[in-house]
């Protein structure tokens, strides 16, 4: 008896060891499932203050840049502005008693923008995470859609008080529901896992039009994102035919690897959505 | 043996912060990444029990998760690398080793550290992506990935031991 007592103890390093790999596989394991441990994330307070430190010195490293792509953006919306102001002109000049675009006094623009700086962000993984400095304080719920000032970034997955992390495009965990701007046929897109440029856009029908360098944008269907938002080209005309239904690869507007500064879409008509739509699947 | 914690504690924290501000965001040709604080398991004096190397190695990986948002990978990859430490010392170097010493390039001679230092990184490696994979499979990338990743990390650490300036107690 006290020689087995003996061979345990000198060998505790191995009981410790099988203690430890089963915490770590549990962690794992309930990573996988959709509820992340809030925990366990970089949205906590103490990795995101580090993060939001070492991102606040990296912001001073590539002020330049920002500032021409920000300067670029400014000139395209004056553009804009000046085209649009001008049609109005045009339409007021045309009417001899203008009653003008009255708009219907029930129908708001349900979306609003928060904008966030990315405070750490990964690209090489296959499970791709962004963390940004918004939180719940800031108004941030879960399932709100993160886009740049170039496209489509990703879904908010935990919100914490100061710090939200972002699934990204680049998970394989996440589906976005797009469509082809041209001629209107959706799809969902998914990442492969490779490449961080192209994602690839499935459930494509077979009777859909396109070719190389069609515009792909979100469809709005989920709620989540507004409808018409840049999401990225069609890389090659190629049609993998798996099944019924053409994938396709794109070609992602977004530079995940240079993101910076990003804007969350609140929809604050989503939860009656997502609660008729719910409501319809129970009743089939 | 103080000495010993405030070391410990001093190479934890520097180079879980330079993994995790600096190395974290390198992507070399978007496939390897270095995972430089593995130096922290094989830098641990000899003679630290089994029992401490493993549950350090467990502590390293835990944190890297936080910050890296991949609970558990690094931590399961780091505590088995961690029980296979003293094993690999003992294959490698023998086990009349004076208590206290840090494994180095002087100690262990520049074959021995080199040798020591590329099984611990090929197994760390090796199992941190099959981890990785579990649930999303690839071989061909997966390969690729391990093979460049390894070749960055050894090459990493063994500059990082080239320039490392402790000095060496002669055993107490």
């Amino acid at each position: 008896m006290r020689k087995l007592l003996d061979f345990l103890i000198s060998k505790r390093h191995w009981f410790i060891f099988l203690v430890l790999e089963i915490v770590s596989f549990v962690m794992i394991y309930r990573n996988n499932s959709y509820q992340r441990s809030i925990m366990l994330s970089s949205a906590n307070v103490v990795t995101g203050y580090v993060s939001s430190v070492s991102a606040s010195v990296n912001s001073y490293l590539n002020l330049r840049s920002l500032n021409k792509e920000l300067l670029e953006r400014n000139g395209q919306l004056e553009m804009k502005l000046l085209e649009l102001q001008d049609q109005i002109d045009v339409m007021k000049a045309d009417t001899a008693k203008f009653a003008g675009y009255v708009p219907d006094s029930t129908e708001v623009f349900t979306y609003h923008f928060v904008p966030a700086e990315v405070v750490n962000n990964s690209v090489s993984q296959i499970f791709n995470y962004i963390t940004i400095n918004k939180g719940r304080k800031d108004g941030i719920t879960q399932d709100m859609g993160v886009v740049s000032d170039k496209g489509v970034v990703g879904i908010v997955s935990v919100v914490n008080d100061h710090f939200s992390v972002v699934l990204s495009i680049l998970n394989p965990k996440f589906r976005l529901s797009c469509k082809i701007q041209r001629s209107q046929y959706f799809g969902s897109m998914i990442w492969k896992g490779r490449n961080i440029q192209y994602g690839s856009l499935e459930e494509l029908p077979r009777h859909a039009v396109f070719k190389k360098g069609d515009i792909i944008v979100t469809s709005g269907y989920s709620a989540i994102f507004p409808p018409g938002i840049l999401v990225g080209r069609i890389w090659n005309e190629k049609k993998n035919l798996d099944n019924n239904f053409y994938s396709l690869d794109v070609k992602l507007a977004t530079n995940f690897a240079t993101l910076k500064n990003v804007r969350i879409i609140s929809n604050y008509r989503q939860a009656e959505q997502r609660s008729s739509e719910k409501e319809a699947e129970q009743n089939d | 043996m103080i000495n010993n914690i405030i070391r410990n504690v001093f190479y934890f924290v520097i180079l879980v912060l330079i993994q995790v501000l600096i190395l974290n965001n390198i992507h070399f040709l978007r496939i390897a990444t270095p995972f430089l604080y593995l130096y922290f398991i094989i830098k641990l004096p000899i003679g630290t029990s089994e029992t401490k190397v493993v549950v350090y190695s467990f502590l390293i990986g835990f944190v890297i998760d936080l910050f890296s948002n991949t609970p558990g990978m690094h931590a399961a990859a780091c505590t088995l690398t961690g029980l296979l430490r003293q094993p690999l010392i003992n294959f490698y170097v023998g086990k009349d080793l004076v208590e206290g010493l840090f494994p180095s390039y002087t100690t262990f001679g520049y074959g021995g550290f080199i040798r020591y230092m590329l099984t611990f990184v090929v197994i760390h490696h090796v199992a941190l992506f099959l981890i990785e994979s579990l649930s999303f499979f690839d071989p061909l990338f997966l390969l690729i990935r391990i093979v460049v990743s390894i070749l960055m990390t050894s090459l990493l650490i063994c500059i990082v031991e080239a320039f490392n300036i402790e000095r060496q107690k002669s055993g107490e």
